[in-house]
Protein backbone atom coordinates (compact mmCIF):
# COMPACT_ATOMS: atom_id res chain seq x y z
CA UNK A 1 0.00 0.00 0.00
CA UNK A 2 1.27 3.42 -0.78
CA UNK A 3 0.65 4.43 2.81
CA UNK A 4 3.71 2.43 3.81
CA UNK A 5 5.83 4.75 1.73
CA UNK A 6 4.95 7.56 4.04
CA UNK A 7 7.46 6.15 6.46
CA UNK A 8 10.34 6.49 4.05
CA UNK A 9 12.60 9.48 4.70
CA UNK A 10 11.75 11.03 1.36
CA UNK A 11 8.10 11.52 2.25
CA UNK A 12 8.66 15.17 2.99
CA UNK A 13 9.44 15.69 -0.67
CA UNK A 14 5.93 14.84 -1.75
CA UNK A 15 4.01 17.88 -2.76
CA UNK A 16 7.01 20.06 -3.36
CA UNK A 17 6.49 19.96 -7.14
CA UNK A 18 2.73 20.16 -7.52
CA UNK A 19 2.54 20.09 -11.28
CA UNK A 20 4.03 16.64 -11.66
CA UNK A 21 2.05 14.82 -9.04
CA UNK A 22 -0.26 12.30 -10.67
CA UNK A 23 -3.81 12.82 -9.55
CA UNK A 24 -4.06 9.76 -7.38
CA UNK A 25 -1.26 10.64 -4.99
CA UNK A 26 -1.85 12.63 -1.87
CA UNK A 27 -0.57 16.17 -2.24
CA UNK A 28 0.50 17.04 1.26
CA UNK A 29 0.08 20.58 2.42
CA UNK A 30 2.93 20.47 4.86
CA UNK A 31 1.73 22.92 7.44
CA UNK A 32 2.91 20.71 10.19
CA UNK A 33 4.37 17.34 10.90
CA UNK A 34 1.12 15.76 12.03
CA UNK A 35 -1.57 14.45 9.74
CA UNK A 36 -3.10 17.40 7.97
CA UNK A 37 -6.82 17.71 7.50
CA UNK A 38 -6.21 18.33 3.80
CA UNK A 39 -5.04 14.80 3.28
CA UNK A 40 -7.31 11.99 2.49
CA UNK A 41 -7.02 9.05 3.06
CA UNK A 42 -5.14 9.60 6.28
CA UNK A 43 -1.57 8.44 6.24
CA UNK A 44 -0.56 8.46 9.88
CA UNK A 45 -0.83 4.73 10.13
CA UNK A 46 2.44 4.38 8.29
CA UNK A 47 4.47 6.05 11.00
CA UNK A 48 3.59 7.00 14.51
CA UNK A 49 4.17 10.72 14.92
CA UNK A 50 5.14 11.40 18.51
CA UNK A 51 2.21 13.68 19.12
CA UNK A 52 -0.44 11.47 17.62
CA UNK A 53 -3.02 10.37 20.09
CA UNK A 54 -5.07 7.24 19.77
CA UNK A 55 -7.89 8.37 22.00
CA UNK A 56 -10.69 6.77 20.10
CA UNK A 57 -8.71 3.75 19.09
CA UNK A 58 -9.75 0.75 21.10
CA UNK A 59 -9.32 -1.66 18.23
CA UNK A 60 -5.92 -3.11 17.40
CA UNK A 61 -4.58 -0.71 14.77
CA UNK A 62 -2.76 -2.29 11.90
CA UNK A 63 0.53 -0.56 11.71
CA UNK A 64 0.91 -0.52 7.96
CA UNK A 65 -2.16 1.34 6.85
CA UNK A 66 -3.81 4.30 8.54
CA UNK A 67 -6.81 3.63 6.36
CA UNK A 68 -7.94 0.83 8.62
CA UNK A 69 -7.39 2.51 11.94
CA UNK A 70 -10.32 4.32 13.47
CA UNK A 71 -8.18 6.83 15.25
CA UNK A 72 -6.95 8.29 11.99
CA UNK A 73 -10.51 9.22 11.05
CA UNK A 74 -11.45 10.73 14.39
CA UNK A 75 -10.32 14.27 13.44
CA UNK A 76 -13.01 14.33 10.76
CA UNK A 77 -15.72 13.71 13.33
CA UNK A 78 -14.61 16.27 15.83
CA UNK A 79 -17.84 18.22 16.05
CA UNK A 80 -20.46 18.84 18.66
CA UNK A 81 -24.21 18.85 18.27
CA UNK A 82 -24.55 22.61 18.18
CA UNK A 83 -21.86 22.96 15.52
CA UNK A 84 -23.60 20.45 13.29
CA UNK A 85 -26.99 22.09 13.78
CA UNK A 86 -25.51 25.47 12.97
CA UNK A 87 -24.00 24.18 9.74
CA UNK A 88 -27.23 22.47 8.79
CA UNK A 89 -29.21 25.64 9.22
CA UNK A 90 -26.75 27.59 7.13
CA UNK A 91 -27.02 25.06 4.31
CA UNK A 92 -30.65 25.98 3.77
CA UNK A 93 -29.88 29.60 2.83
CA UNK A 94 -28.35 29.59 -0.63
CA UNK A 95 -27.35 33.20 -0.83
CA UNK A 96 -24.75 33.55 1.87
CA UNK A 97 -21.69 31.91 0.38
CA UNK A 98 -19.82 31.74 3.68
CA UNK A 99 -19.95 28.01 4.23
CA UNK A 100 -16.25 27.47 3.96
CA UNK A 101 -15.49 30.04 6.59
CA UNK A 102 -18.02 28.28 8.79
CA UNK A 103 -16.22 25.02 8.31
CA UNK A 104 -12.93 26.70 8.97
CA UNK A 105 -10.27 24.27 9.99
CA UNK A 106 -12.75 21.65 11.11
CA UNK A 107 -14.61 20.10 8.21
CA UNK A 108 -16.66 17.18 9.38
CA UNK A 109 -17.70 13.98 7.70
CA UNK A 110 -20.38 13.15 10.24
CA UNK A 111 -23.06 15.23 8.58
CA UNK A 112 -22.43 14.10 4.99
CA UNK A 113 -22.56 10.46 6.07
CA UNK A 114 -25.75 10.77 8.07
CA UNK A 115 -27.50 13.25 5.82
CA UNK A 116 -27.01 10.95 2.85
CA UNK A 117 -28.07 7.90 4.85
CA UNK A 118 -31.18 9.71 6.07
CA UNK A 119 -31.92 10.82 2.55
CA UNK A 120 -31.56 7.27 1.22
CA UNK A 121 -34.01 6.01 3.76
CA UNK A 122 -36.49 8.87 3.32
CA UNK A 123 -36.50 8.66 -0.45
CA UNK A 124 -37.18 4.94 -0.39
CA UNK A 125 -39.80 5.15 2.34
CA UNK A 126 -41.58 8.27 1.15
CA UNK A 127 -41.35 7.17 -2.46
CA UNK A 128 -43.29 4.10 -1.48
CA UNK A 129 -45.78 6.22 0.46
CA UNK A 130 -46.18 8.50 -2.54
CA UNK A 131 -46.84 5.63 -4.90
CA UNK A 132 -49.30 4.22 -2.38
CA UNK A 133 -51.22 7.50 -2.31
CA UNK A 134 -51.24 7.68 -6.08
CA UNK A 135 -52.51 4.13 -6.37
CA UNK A 136 -55.25 4.86 -3.89
CA UNK A 137 -56.79 7.21 -6.36
CA UNK A 138 -56.97 4.36 -8.80
CA UNK A 139 -58.38 1.42 -6.85
CA UNK A 140 -57.91 -1.12 -9.62
CA UNK A 141 -54.16 -1.17 -9.06
CA UNK A 142 -52.71 -3.38 -6.38
CA UNK A 143 -50.05 -1.52 -4.43
CA UNK A 144 -46.96 -3.46 -3.51
CA UNK A 145 -44.04 -2.32 -1.47
CA UNK A 146 -41.12 -2.02 -3.79
CA UNK A 147 -37.87 -2.86 -2.08
CA UNK A 148 -35.98 -1.87 -5.20
CA UNK A 149 -36.51 1.74 -4.12
CA UNK A 150 -33.89 1.18 -1.44
CA UNK A 151 -31.38 0.00 -4.00
CA UNK A 152 -32.07 2.93 -6.28
CA UNK A 153 -31.92 5.55 -3.58
CA UNK A 154 -28.75 4.13 -2.07
CA UNK A 155 -27.12 3.99 -5.47
CA UNK A 156 -28.11 7.47 -6.55
CA UNK A 157 -27.45 9.31 -3.30
CA UNK A 158 -24.28 7.60 -2.19
CA UNK A 159 -22.91 7.53 -5.71
CA UNK A 160 -23.57 11.21 -6.20
CA UNK A 161 -22.16 12.35 -2.89
CA UNK A 162 -19.05 10.22 -3.23
CA UNK A 163 -18.20 10.59 -6.88
CA UNK A 164 -19.03 14.17 -7.78
CA UNK A 165 -16.86 15.81 -5.11
CA UNK A 166 -14.04 13.38 -5.87
CA UNK A 167 -14.26 14.19 -9.56
CA UNK A 168 -14.32 17.89 -8.73
CA UNK A 169 -11.28 17.45 -6.56
CA UNK A 170 -9.31 15.81 -9.34
CA UNK A 171 -10.48 18.44 -11.76
CA UNK A 172 -9.28 21.17 -9.42
CA UNK A 173 -5.94 19.48 -9.03
CA UNK A 174 -5.61 19.18 -12.77
CA UNK A 175 -6.46 22.80 -13.28
CA UNK A 176 -3.82 23.76 -10.79
CA UNK A 177 -5.81 25.19 -7.93
CA UNK A 178 -5.57 23.47 -4.61
CA UNK A 179 -8.71 21.96 -3.22
CA UNK A 180 -9.35 19.84 -0.17
CA UNK A 181 -11.27 16.66 -0.75
CA UNK A 182 -12.71 16.65 2.77
CA UNK A 183 -14.12 20.14 2.38
CA UNK A 184 -15.69 19.22 -0.92
CA UNK A 185 -17.30 16.13 0.56
CA UNK A 186 -18.48 18.21 3.48
CA UNK A 187 -20.02 20.81 1.19
CA UNK A 188 -21.82 18.33 -1.02
CA UNK A 189 -23.06 16.42 1.99
CA UNK A 190 -24.58 19.49 3.58
CA UNK A 191 -26.10 20.54 0.29
CA UNK A 192 -28.25 17.42 0.33
CA UNK A 193 -29.87 18.42 3.59
CA UNK A 194 -32.56 20.51 1.97
CA UNK A 195 -33.85 17.48 0.08
CA UNK A 196 -34.90 15.86 3.34
CA UNK A 197 -37.75 18.24 4.18
CA UNK A 198 -38.44 18.52 0.45
CA UNK A 199 -39.00 14.79 0.20
CA UNK A 200 -41.49 15.01 3.05
CA UNK A 201 -43.45 17.55 1.08
CA UNK A 202 -43.19 15.56 -2.13
CA UNK A 203 -45.46 12.88 -0.72
CA UNK A 204 -48.48 15.05 -1.47
CA UNK A 205 -50.00 13.47 -4.57
CA UNK A 206 -50.54 16.69 -6.48
CA UNK A 207 -48.29 16.79 -9.50
CA UNK A 208 -47.99 20.55 -9.82
CA UNK A 209 -47.16 20.92 -6.16
CA UNK A 210 -44.47 18.29 -6.46
CA UNK A 211 -42.81 20.05 -9.35
CA UNK A 212 -42.88 23.38 -7.57
CA UNK A 213 -41.30 21.87 -4.47
CA UNK A 214 -38.57 20.08 -6.32
CA UNK A 215 -37.72 23.11 -8.42
CA UNK A 216 -37.43 25.26 -5.31
CA UNK A 217 -35.36 22.71 -3.44
CA UNK A 218 -33.19 22.00 -6.44
CA UNK A 219 -32.40 25.62 -7.07
CA UNK A 220 -31.74 26.31 -3.39
CA UNK A 221 -29.35 23.40 -3.16
CA UNK A 222 -27.63 24.15 -6.44
CA UNK A 223 -27.33 27.80 -5.53
CA UNK A 224 -25.84 26.91 -2.18
CA UNK A 225 -23.19 24.73 -3.74
CA UNK A 226 -22.22 26.98 -6.60
CA UNK A 227 -22.07 30.18 -4.58
CA UNK A 228 -19.84 28.57 -2.02
CA UNK A 229 -17.64 27.05 -4.66
CA UNK A 230 -17.29 30.41 -6.28
CA UNK A 231 -16.03 31.98 -3.06
CA UNK A 232 -13.82 28.95 -2.48
CA UNK A 233 -12.08 29.17 -5.81
CA UNK A 234 -11.74 32.93 -5.84
CA UNK A 235 -8.90 34.07 -7.99
CA UNK A 236 -9.21 31.26 -10.45
CA UNK A 237 -11.51 31.52 -13.38
CA UNK A 238 -13.49 28.35 -13.01
CA UNK A 239 -16.89 29.69 -13.89
CA UNK A 240 -17.57 26.92 -16.35
CA UNK A 241 -17.06 24.35 -13.70
CA UNK A 242 -19.20 26.22 -11.16
CA UNK A 243 -22.04 26.45 -13.64
CA UNK A 244 -21.78 22.77 -14.46
CA UNK A 245 -21.92 21.94 -10.74
CA UNK A 246 -25.05 24.03 -10.50
CA UNK A 247 -26.65 22.19 -13.38
CA UNK A 248 -25.57 18.82 -12.02
CA UNK A 249 -27.19 19.48 -8.65
CA UNK A 250 -30.33 20.65 -10.36
CA UNK A 251 -30.33 17.55 -12.48
CA UNK A 252 -30.05 15.47 -9.32
CA UNK A 253 -33.15 17.14 -7.94
CA UNK A 254 -35.11 16.36 -11.09
CA UNK A 255 -33.83 12.80 -11.05
CA UNK A 256 -34.99 12.31 -7.47
CA UNK A 257 -38.42 13.56 -8.33
CA UNK A 258 -38.72 11.37 -11.39
CA UNK A 259 -37.37 8.21 -9.81
CA UNK A 260 -39.20 8.28 -6.52
CA UNK A 261 -42.17 10.57 -6.79
CA UNK A 262 -43.45 9.97 -10.28
CA UNK B 1 -0.84 -11.04 37.28
CA UNK B 2 -3.77 -9.36 38.95
CA UNK B 3 -3.57 -5.90 37.57
CA UNK B 4 -5.75 -3.82 39.79
CA UNK B 5 -3.02 -1.25 40.08
CA UNK B 6 -2.33 -0.65 36.41
CA UNK B 7 -3.62 2.12 34.19
CA UNK B 8 -7.32 2.48 34.90
CA UNK B 9 -9.19 1.36 31.86
CA UNK B 10 -12.82 1.59 31.10
CA UNK B 11 -14.47 -0.88 33.47
CA UNK B 12 -15.98 -3.00 30.75
CA UNK B 13 -12.73 -3.37 28.89
CA UNK B 14 -11.00 -4.18 32.16
CA UNK B 15 -13.19 -7.21 32.54
CA UNK B 16 -12.29 -8.51 29.10
CA UNK B 17 -8.63 -7.99 29.76
CA UNK B 18 -8.99 -9.67 33.14
CA UNK B 19 -10.52 -12.67 31.47
CA UNK B 20 -7.77 -12.94 28.91
CA UNK B 21 -5.13 -12.65 31.59
CA UNK B 22 -6.82 -15.25 33.70
CA UNK B 23 -6.97 -17.68 30.85
CA UNK B 24 -3.31 -17.11 30.21
CA UNK B 25 -2.60 -17.60 33.90
CA UNK B 26 -4.63 -20.73 34.00
CA UNK B 27 -2.67 -22.21 31.15
CA UNK B 28 0.65 -21.24 32.63
CA UNK B 29 -0.05 -22.50 36.09
CA UNK B 30 0.39 -26.18 36.63
CA UNK B 31 -0.37 -28.66 39.36
CA UNK B 32 -3.53 -29.72 41.07
CA UNK B 33 -3.35 -26.97 43.64
CA UNK B 34 -4.79 -24.55 41.14
CA UNK B 35 -7.74 -26.55 39.96
CA UNK B 36 -10.45 -24.06 39.18
CA UNK B 37 -14.02 -24.94 40.06
CA UNK B 38 -16.41 -26.16 37.44
CA UNK B 39 -18.39 -23.35 35.93
CA UNK B 40 -21.84 -23.06 37.42
CA UNK B 41 -24.55 -22.36 34.89
CA UNK B 42 -26.34 -19.72 36.97
CA UNK B 43 -27.22 -16.31 35.52
CA UNK B 44 -26.69 -13.99 38.51
CA UNK B 45 -22.99 -13.81 37.83
CA UNK B 46 -23.57 -10.72 35.72
CA UNK B 47 -24.34 -8.65 38.80
CA UNK B 48 -20.97 -9.25 40.42
CA UNK B 49 -19.08 -6.04 39.80
CA UNK B 50 -15.77 -7.34 38.56
CA UNK B 51 -16.47 -10.80 37.34
CA UNK B 52 -18.14 -12.21 34.34
CA UNK B 53 -18.08 -15.44 32.46
CA UNK B 54 -15.63 -15.87 29.64
CA UNK B 55 -16.78 -14.30 26.47
CA UNK B 56 -15.28 -16.90 24.21
CA UNK B 57 -17.78 -19.16 22.55
CA UNK B 58 -18.55 -22.06 24.73
CA UNK B 59 -17.45 -24.63 22.19
CA UNK B 60 -13.85 -23.46 22.14
CA UNK B 61 -11.49 -25.86 23.88
CA UNK B 62 -10.24 -24.47 27.17
CA UNK B 63 -6.55 -23.87 27.67
CA UNK B 64 -4.57 -26.82 28.96
CA UNK B 65 -4.94 -27.14 32.66
CA UNK B 66 -6.03 -29.79 35.10
CA UNK B 67 -9.68 -30.60 34.53
CA UNK B 68 -11.80 -30.83 37.64
CA UNK B 69 -12.62 -34.46 38.41
CA UNK B 70 -16.41 -34.09 38.16
CA UNK B 71 -17.96 -32.10 35.38
CA UNK B 72 -21.16 -30.43 36.60
CA UNK B 73 -22.07 -29.25 40.03
CA UNK B 74 -20.53 -26.33 41.86
CA UNK B 75 -17.62 -27.30 44.04
CA UNK B 76 -16.02 -25.19 46.69
CA UNK B 77 -13.52 -22.87 45.08
CA UNK B 78 -9.98 -24.15 45.30
CA UNK B 79 -7.00 -21.88 45.57
CA UNK B 80 -7.51 -19.36 42.85
CA UNK B 81 -4.46 -17.48 41.56
CA UNK B 82 -6.27 -14.18 40.97
CA UNK B 83 -8.25 -11.99 43.24
CA UNK B 84 -11.74 -12.56 41.91
CA UNK B 85 -14.09 -15.47 41.86
CA UNK B 86 -14.58 -15.90 38.14
CA UNK B 87 -15.86 -19.32 37.15
CA UNK B 88 -13.68 -21.49 34.96
CA UNK B 89 -13.97 -21.86 31.22
CA UNK B 90 -16.47 -24.48 30.11
CA UNK B 91 -15.60 -28.12 30.53
CA UNK B 92 -15.31 -29.78 27.12
CA UNK B 93 -17.05 -32.86 28.43
CA UNK B 94 -20.26 -30.88 28.92
CA UNK B 95 -23.07 -32.35 26.98
CA UNK B 96 -24.52 -30.39 24.13
CA UNK B 97 -27.59 -29.76 26.18
CA UNK B 98 -25.54 -28.20 28.96
CA UNK B 99 -23.89 -25.88 26.50
CA UNK B 100 -27.14 -24.88 24.91
CA UNK B 101 -28.75 -24.37 28.29
CA UNK B 102 -25.88 -22.17 29.38
CA UNK B 103 -26.04 -20.03 26.26
CA UNK B 104 -29.79 -19.71 26.52
CA UNK B 105 -29.59 -18.62 30.11
CA UNK B 106 -26.99 -16.06 29.16
CA UNK B 107 -29.23 -14.72 26.43
CA UNK B 108 -32.11 -14.44 28.86
CA UNK B 109 -30.02 -12.68 31.46
CA UNK B 110 -28.65 -10.22 28.94
CA UNK B 111 -32.13 -9.58 27.68
CA UNK B 112 -33.34 -8.82 31.16
CA UNK B 113 -30.47 -6.42 31.71
CA UNK B 114 -30.84 -4.53 28.52
CA UNK B 115 -34.46 -4.42 27.63
CA UNK B 116 -36.30 -4.46 30.88
CA UNK B 117 -36.10 -1.82 33.60
CA UNK B 118 -33.65 -2.77 36.27
CA UNK B 119 -31.24 -0.84 38.49
CA UNK B 120 -28.12 -1.95 36.59
CA UNK B 121 -29.11 -0.02 33.51
CA UNK B 122 -27.77 3.15 34.99
CA UNK B 123 -24.27 1.81 34.82
CA UNK B 124 -23.82 0.74 31.23
CA UNK B 125 -20.36 -0.67 31.72
CA UNK B 126 -21.61 -3.08 34.30
CA UNK B 127 -24.76 -4.03 32.52
CA UNK B 128 -23.63 -5.93 29.47
CA UNK B 129 -20.38 -7.39 30.76
CA UNK B 130 -21.43 -10.82 29.73
CA UNK B 131 -22.20 -9.91 26.18
CA UNK B 132 -22.71 -12.51 23.53
CA UNK B 133 -23.66 -12.45 19.88
CA UNK B 134 -26.08 -15.39 19.83
CA UNK B 135 -28.96 -13.33 21.10
CA UNK B 136 -28.59 -10.58 18.53
CA UNK B 137 -28.11 -13.19 15.82
CA UNK B 138 -31.34 -14.94 16.68
CA UNK B 139 -33.27 -11.70 16.87
CA UNK B 140 -32.02 -10.41 13.56
CA UNK B 141 -32.72 -13.69 11.79
CA UNK B 142 -36.14 -13.92 13.38
CA UNK B 143 -37.03 -10.41 12.34
CA UNK B 144 -35.80 -11.02 8.81
CA UNK B 145 -37.78 -14.23 8.54
CA UNK B 146 -40.93 -12.59 9.88
CA UNK B 147 -40.67 -9.78 7.39
CA UNK B 148 -39.98 -12.11 4.53
CA UNK B 149 -42.87 -14.42 5.41
CA UNK B 150 -45.33 -11.58 5.51
CA UNK B 151 -44.09 -10.05 2.28
CA UNK B 152 -46.15 -11.03 -0.70
CA UNK B 153 -43.48 -10.71 -3.33
CA UNK B 154 -39.70 -10.58 -3.48
CA UNK B 155 -39.39 -12.46 -0.24
CA UNK B 156 -35.70 -13.13 -0.48
CA UNK B 157 -34.96 -9.55 -1.31
CA UNK B 158 -36.95 -8.40 1.69
CA UNK B 159 -35.02 -10.71 3.96
CA UNK B 160 -31.76 -9.53 2.47
CA UNK B 161 -32.61 -5.88 2.94
CA UNK B 162 -33.76 -6.43 6.51
CA UNK B 163 -30.71 -8.43 7.47
CA UNK B 164 -28.33 -6.03 5.75
CA UNK B 165 -29.90 -2.96 7.32
CA UNK B 166 -29.77 -4.46 10.79
CA UNK B 167 -26.34 -6.00 10.64
CA UNK B 168 -24.66 -3.16 8.80
CA UNK B 169 -26.59 -0.71 10.91
CA UNK B 170 -25.28 -2.13 14.15
CA UNK B 171 -21.72 -2.03 12.89
CA UNK B 172 -22.05 1.49 11.55
CA UNK B 173 -23.64 2.77 14.73
CA UNK B 174 -20.76 1.41 16.74
CA UNK B 175 -18.26 2.98 14.38
CA UNK B 176 -20.13 6.23 14.69
CA UNK B 177 -19.71 6.25 18.45
CA UNK B 178 -16.05 5.41 18.16
CA UNK B 179 -15.47 8.12 15.58
CA UNK B 180 -17.15 10.71 17.76
CA UNK B 181 -14.48 9.97 20.32
CA UNK B 182 -16.65 7.79 22.48
CA UNK B 183 -15.60 4.83 24.53
CA UNK B 184 -17.39 1.65 23.75
CA UNK B 185 -16.33 -1.88 23.05
CA UNK B 186 -17.16 -2.91 19.53
CA UNK B 187 -18.73 -6.29 20.18
CA UNK B 188 -20.42 -5.15 23.33
CA UNK B 189 -22.16 -2.47 21.34
CA UNK B 190 -23.12 -4.89 18.58
CA UNK B 191 -24.54 -7.17 21.20
CA UNK B 192 -26.43 -4.34 22.82
CA UNK B 193 -28.01 -3.10 19.63
CA UNK B 194 -29.01 -6.62 18.75
CA UNK B 195 -30.69 -7.17 22.08
CA UNK B 196 -32.61 -3.94 21.72
CA UNK B 197 -34.30 -5.48 18.71
CA UNK B 198 -36.16 -7.85 20.95
CA UNK B 199 -39.24 -5.61 21.42
CA UNK B 200 -39.61 -5.27 17.65
CA UNK B 201 -39.48 -9.03 17.33
CA UNK B 202 -42.25 -9.87 19.73
CA UNK B 203 -44.70 -7.12 18.92
CA UNK B 204 -47.45 -8.05 16.51
CA UNK B 205 -47.31 -6.21 13.25
CA UNK B 206 -49.59 -3.26 13.47
CA UNK B 207 -48.79 0.42 13.28
CA UNK B 208 -49.49 1.31 16.91
CA UNK B 209 -47.68 -1.65 18.39
CA UNK B 210 -44.69 -1.13 16.16
CA UNK B 211 -44.48 2.49 17.22
CA UNK B 212 -44.61 1.51 20.88
CA UNK B 213 -41.99 -1.18 20.50
CA UNK B 214 -39.83 1.21 18.53
CA UNK B 215 -39.91 3.68 21.39
CA UNK B 216 -39.15 0.85 23.77
CA UNK B 217 -36.11 -0.22 21.75
CA UNK B 218 -34.79 3.29 21.60
CA UNK B 219 -35.32 3.71 25.31
CA UNK B 220 -33.41 0.49 25.90
CA UNK B 221 -30.45 1.59 23.84
CA UNK B 222 -30.38 5.17 25.10
CA UNK B 223 -28.37 4.93 28.33
CA UNK B 224 -25.61 2.85 26.80
CA UNK B 225 -25.07 5.01 23.77
CA UNK B 226 -25.35 8.31 25.55
CA UNK B 227 -22.96 7.26 28.28
CA UNK B 228 -20.35 6.31 25.74
CA UNK B 229 -19.79 9.77 24.26
CA UNK B 230 -19.28 13.19 25.75
CA UNK B 231 -22.36 15.18 26.77
CA UNK B 232 -22.12 17.66 23.91
CA UNK B 233 -22.28 14.94 21.32
CA UNK B 234 -25.04 12.82 22.78
CA UNK B 235 -27.54 13.80 20.12
CA UNK B 236 -25.02 13.03 17.40
CA UNK B 237 -24.55 9.53 18.77
CA UNK B 238 -28.24 8.90 19.38
CA UNK B 239 -29.69 10.17 16.13
CA UNK B 240 -28.38 7.26 14.04
CA UNK B 241 -29.80 4.79 16.56
CA UNK B 242 -33.15 6.47 16.22
CA UNK B 243 -32.82 6.44 12.43
CA UNK B 244 -32.07 2.75 12.37
CA UNK B 245 -35.00 1.77 14.54
CA UNK B 246 -37.36 4.00 12.59
CA UNK B 247 -36.23 2.45 9.33
CA UNK B 248 -36.63 -1.06 10.73
CA UNK B 249 -40.04 -0.10 12.06
CA UNK B 250 -40.98 1.25 8.68
CA UNK B 251 -39.87 -1.97 7.02
CA UNK B 252 -42.03 -3.92 9.42
CA UNK B 253 -45.09 -1.81 8.77
CA UNK B 254 -44.73 -1.49 5.06
CA UNK B 255 -44.01 -5.07 4.24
Amino acid sequence: MEDAYGSLPSSHLLGSVPAVIPPNEKPENKEGATASMQMFPPGNGGYRAPGSSNVGDEQPATSWAGVFSISSYTPYFNVDTDVVVDRLMSSVYPLRGDFFSKIGANPDLYAPVWISTTLVFMLAALGNCASYLMKKKDPSHQWLFDVAYFNWSAGVVYGYVLIVPAASYFLLQYLGSNGSLIRLWCLWGYSLFIFIPASLLLVVPVEVFRWVIILLAGSASAGFISLNLRTYTEGHDLMVWVVSVFLLQFFLAILLKVLFFA
Amino acid sequence: MSHSDTIPLHPSSQSDIDEIENLINASVQSGPATVLPARPPSPPRASIPISSSPFIASNLPPPTYQKPPTAPGPTTPAVIPVSDSRPSPPDPLDSVWDTVKRDLSRIVSNLKLVVFPNPNREDPGKALRDWDLWGPFFFIIFLGLTLSWSASVKKSEVFAVAFAVLAAGAIILTLNVLLLGGHIIFFQSLSLLGYCLFPLDVGPLSLIVVTITLVWSSWAAYPFMSAAVGPRRKALALYPVFLMYVSVGFLIIAI
